[in-house]
């Protein structure tokens, strides 16, 4: 993995800076060369992974693979926006690549359509960032791993009916900028009585920024994350100011393991009854009551919602295009959205 | 047993397809939004957008692609959406919110009004015709990394106009004229030259030495005299700056070294009191420059707007401007004007001279063309992420509303960093109605200070009714015992009583007007007080509002929720003529330092609106209701209003 720093081309073409102007405002020239440098893998094109990928073509990154096995169900049909209504029993990362590529045509997309769970270890070195959406929790440890040994950004996310999280793995040590405007001395002088009344002091430009280099360290992988002891005592004291989600993904994952796919509408009954099972045997297994999940918490975790797609999906994606660009200090390491109380929180699990 | 259809219990679920829904707005919020709304199953939509696509758009409005440049946004956002859900059904209005067609039988068609704007002026509109519906509305803004999202519902929570909001950012005519001190002035300056050379002539906007500055005399007596003196003069030397210009032939070297550079600075310079505590401006000499000889060429890896050229390049550039936009006037014909448009580049080329020169002379570091663009142009940055965040917390606050949850739904701000309490997304308690508020009060009521003998008729309408208390067609009656029609919406009516002044009909001190607002169903009561000594270039004060000029910047105890509006409320003429609404919204920004403990986050378990704040962590109570740290950080530079 080439270190990121120097990566970029010099030259900015005419029709980049006409359609990337208001976001060259905002993050500068050279944060929108590094994304314009940067190849990224996103697997999973359901509700969430549409979003990333809306939301990366935009922002102008160098090449984006869109990485899915699955086909076009009539579902999935309602659940995208990138999928043409006529595109039943296709891939559904290869329905979403022409919906995609029109959404910037300087962007390079492809899709791929094999499981992520056979790729070898080479396919994902050849990317600067990995976006895992919708995969099994022993394949996201393993991608992480793999991943961030050799500097590859990593993130995963998923939504869960109301509820949805993401989760970055940005390696030992991430270098990123942040600008801030230049400090505005005071100046303090007497205004002296013949002089009439004061007269204005000339001021520093307050249009006038400047960067601050930052270093950051301690990303812990994914593995570290969900594996945090909860049997001490301070552990457990610190529970009150934890976000519940993070025990919700727990079972949700172990859901996805054990069914091979996610609570479904459909059999709502026997996998609510499952759900509240799988929640019972994770939190008796952490040493925690299982009330810290209501009981009515399964109504709220089937399906993914659209808007909660597009709020986490709008997180993720400003994350990655952080990570890329190097600029501006990146959430660590969880995302977590509730949808019925619109509250987002960042945390960070991990080895203390 | 819940019943299920995708995410949504059934009950939900019908209510979502079976109702009508009103989007305001096809722009940054506008495009997120109505994909959210189709993919969660809203089927009947209507989206109105007077603007058409600009290639700054396709950054963030993914409905649209560069093929779709010049055509209507809400036209073709509709037939994106059709793309990936051919069923829904939408309705497009190429149109503005404001056109009377839209009137309160059109709102009470809609469940729910939900605004994706940029500009005040139609929010306060949309706000006003909720109201008179009783239609609940949901109001969001985004700037940059920010956003917000709220609900109004009458009687049950503020309208979007109980809270004073700050209007924009003014500067004194002596600091634009004489004494500039930041890039700004000269920026605002630089436009003021622009329409009095090419557009439309606004005595509020004069670029030459002002000699009734205030800071010239101490003796107010003395200020005023000098300033009768001027007006009778007509401001130093021109009567007509375009009339002068026109008879040089708008010749460059002539306006630049007899005008603006050299000799209006010099004379600048003999108002010595000035500058007894500033750095002199120094004057520049056209012939002089052009000895440094020219540097237009820019070589190098960035944007060739983010280059800063020497004084004599702009010098040239000012030459070159000049004489393109004289040509574009005289392609106009007679009597014709130029509105100042930054996408216009021998406008905004003018401006960057003009600036750039003015800053060098009065010793400021110059600018690059880019970012004057941005402080000119009222540009304010935007990306894609801020709105599809925005936008999906709108449609879940929607499905609230549809449920009957409306107690359930909050303020939310988006902020860039996590605060305090790790809290990235925070959700906020709605406020009851303020019983002071002069839209949604049941007999609202104001009181405005001004002069009789020289506030004219048409200034009441424009500058007070229209632009300040955001009526669109307003009819006023003189409560003076004989019900006299001081102005009429229909047009022509009134218009002889335009240009007489409020003493002509017998308006003085303690006189009450009625002003309906058939349109918005409005009626307020102003309360008319005279006064012969409001401040320097202020016409009017609206009594108990803050100050008119910088808004304060909330401490953290303040209660300050707050959409600013973007750069289309400036006062000053609009740019293109379909729409000079830019980007979406502002919003108020995060301060930089730590916000206080009083950061509340709202628990749901108890309902209801009026409590008190809870904090669910820690469970103290909050004695009163505060708000989220909202300092106006230093990040508004961007959100500069020009007057």
């Amino acid at each position: 993995m080439i270190d990121m720093i120097e990566k970029e081309d010099s030259i900015i073409s005419e029709e980049e800076a006409a359609q990337y102007d208001r976001q060259i405002r905002l993050w500068g020239l050279d944060a929108q060369k590094r994304l314009r440098g940067s190849r990224v893998l996103l697997v999973g094109l359901r509700g969430l992974g549409a979003e990333v990928a809306k939301n990366l073509i935009l922002a102008g990154v160098k090449g984006l693979t869109l990485l899915d096995h699955e086909q076009v169900t009539e579902e999935s049909c309602r659940a995208q926006f990138l999928i043409p209504v006529s595109a039943q029993g296709q891939n559904r990362a290869q329905a979403s690549l022409e919906r995609a590529q029109y959404l910037n045509p300087m962007v390079a997309v492809k899709a791929d359509t094999d499981r992520v769970e056979e790729k070898p270890d080479e396919f994902f070195l050849q990317f600067d960032a990995v976006c895992l959406t919708g995969c099994s929790r022993d394949l996201m440890i393993r991608v992480d791993q793999l991943c961030s040994q050799n500097n590859i950004k990593v993130f995963c996310g998923d939504v869960f009916g109301y509820h949805g999280y993401m989760f970055s793995d940005l390696g030992l040590e991430h270098n990123y900028v942040e600008e801030k405007p230049k400090a505005v001395k005071p100046k303090t002088e007497e205004s002296n009585e013949h002089d009439g009344p004061e007269a204005k002091k000339p001021k520093v430009d307050p249009s006038e920024t400047t960067m601050i280099k930052k270093v950051n360290v301690d990303f812990c992988c994914l593995k570290d994350a969900l594996e945090v002891d909860w049997t001490s005592e301070k552990a457990k004291s610190s529970l009150k100011r934890t976000p519940v989600d993070y025990f919700l993904l727990h079972v949700l994952l172990k859901f996805r393991t054990d069914k091979g796919r996610d609570p479904n509408p459909e059999s709502f009954a026997e996998d609510s009854t499952l759900l509240r099972q799988i929640r019972d045997d994770v939190l008796e297994a952490m040493t925690l009551s299982s009330e810290l999940l209501p009981h009515d918490f399964v109504s709220y975790c089937f399906s993914e919602m659209a808007p909660v797609c597009a709020v986490v999906g709008g997180v993720l994606g400003q994350e990655v295009v952080k990570a890329l660009s190097q600029r501006d200090a990146p959430h660590r390491n969880f995302f977590f959205f509730d949808g019925m109380k619109g509250s987002g929180v960042v945390d960070y699990f991990g080895p203390n | 047993m819940v019943q299920l259809v995708g995410s949504l219990r059934k009950e939900l679920a019908d209510s979502v397809s079976d109702c009508n829904v009103l989007v305001v707005g096809a722009g940054g919020i506008g495009c997120e939004l109505l994909k959210n709304l189709v993919l969660t199953g809203f089927k009947n939509i209507e989206v109105i957008d007077l603007d058409t696509i600009d290639v700054s758009n396709l950054n963030r409005q993914f409905l649209f692609q560069k093929k779709h440049v010049g055509k209507s946004k809400a036209q073709v956002a509709k037939e994106s959406v059709l793309q990936f859900c051919p069923t829904a059904n939408i309705k497009a209005y190429h149109d503005s919110i404001m056109n009377p067609d839209y009137n309160v039988e059109f709102f009470r068609n809609f469940m729910l009004v939900m605004n994706a704007l940029d500009n005040r002026a139609a929010r306060n509109h949309v706000n006003r015709m909720c109201l008179a519906a009783d239609i609940p509305l949901i109001e969001s803004g985004t700037a940059g990394y920010l956003g917000q999202v709220t609900v109004i519902k009458k009687g049950l929570t503020e309208c979007y106009e109980c809270q004073p909001k700050p209007t924009q950012k003014t500067f004194p005519g002596c600091t634009i004229r004489n004494t500039p001190s930041e890039p700004i002035h000269c920026i605002v300056w630089a436009k003021y030259l622009f329409n009095q050379l090419f557009g439309e002539e606004d005595a509020d906007q004069e670029v030459s030495p002002d000699t009734a500055d205030p800071e010239l005399s101490w003796n107010p007596a003395d200020t005023e005299a000098r300033a009768t003196a001027s007006d009778q003069d007509g401001d130093i030397k021109r009567v007509s700056t375009k009339d002068w210009a026109r008879s040089t032939g708008y010749d460059s070297v002539k306006l630049f070294n007899k005008v603006l550079f050299k000799d209006d600075i010099q004379y600048l310079l003999t108002m010595d009191k000035l500058w007894k505590k500033r750095k002199a401006p120094l004057p520049l000499d056209w012939l002089e420059l052009q000895k440094l000889g020219t540097i237009l060429e820019v070589t190098g890896t960035g944007l060739k707007d983010q280059h800063v050229l020497g004084v004599a390049g702009y010098s040239q550039l000012f030459s070159r401007s000049v004489e393109t936009l004289r040509s574009m006037l005289a392609d106009k014909g007679d009597g014709a004007e130029l509105v100042w448009d930054k996408d216009d580049p021998a406008a905004m080329d003018f401006v960057t001279a003009a600036a750039n020169l003015r800053m060098h002379i009065f010793s400021m570091n110059m600018k690059s063309r880019f970012d004057i663009k941005s402080m000119a142009g009222n540009i304010i940055p935007a990306i894609a992420t801020t709105n599809a965040v925005i936008a999906g917390l709108i449609v879940l606050e929607a499905l609230k509303i549809l449920s009957g949850d409306v107690e359930q739904c909050r303020t939310i701000f988006l902020n860039k960093q996590p605060n305090p309490r790790k809290k990235l997304l925070v959700p906020c308690a709605l406020d009851p109605p303020s019983a002071n508020c002069y839209v949604c009060a049941s007999k609202p009521e104001v009181t405005v200070k001004l002069n009789v003998n020289k506030t004219l008729v048409l200034a009441l309408q424009d500058k007070i009714l229209k632009e300040k208390f955001g009526m669109v067609a307003p009819d006023v009656q003189i409560e003076d015992g004989k019900g006299t029609i001081l102005i009429s919406s229909e047009e022509g009516e009134t218009e002889a009583n335009n240009s007489k002044f409020l003493s002509d009909f017998g308006i003085r001190n303690g006189s009450r007007l009625q002003v309906d607002d058939f349109l918005q169903d409005y009626t307020l009561l102003v309360n008319v007080i005279h006064c012969e000594e409001l401040e320097k270039d202020v016409e009017f004060e609206v009594v108990g509002d803050a100050p008119d000029k910088a808004p304060t910047p909330p401490s953290s105890q303040e209660e300050q929720k707050n959409f600013a509006n973007g750069n289309k409320d400036s006062a000053e003429p609009s740019t293109s003529s379909n729409a000079p609404a830019e980007q979406d919204d502002v919003l108020i920004v995060d301060s930089d330092e730590e916000p206080s403990s009083s950061t509340m986050d709202v628990s749901t378990e108890s309902g209801g609106l009026k409590r008190k704040l809870h904090d669910a962590e820690t469970g103290e109570a909050s004695a009163k209701r505060q708000r989220l740290d909202q300092a106006t950080a230093d990040d508004d530079d961007d959100i500069i209003a020009l007057d």
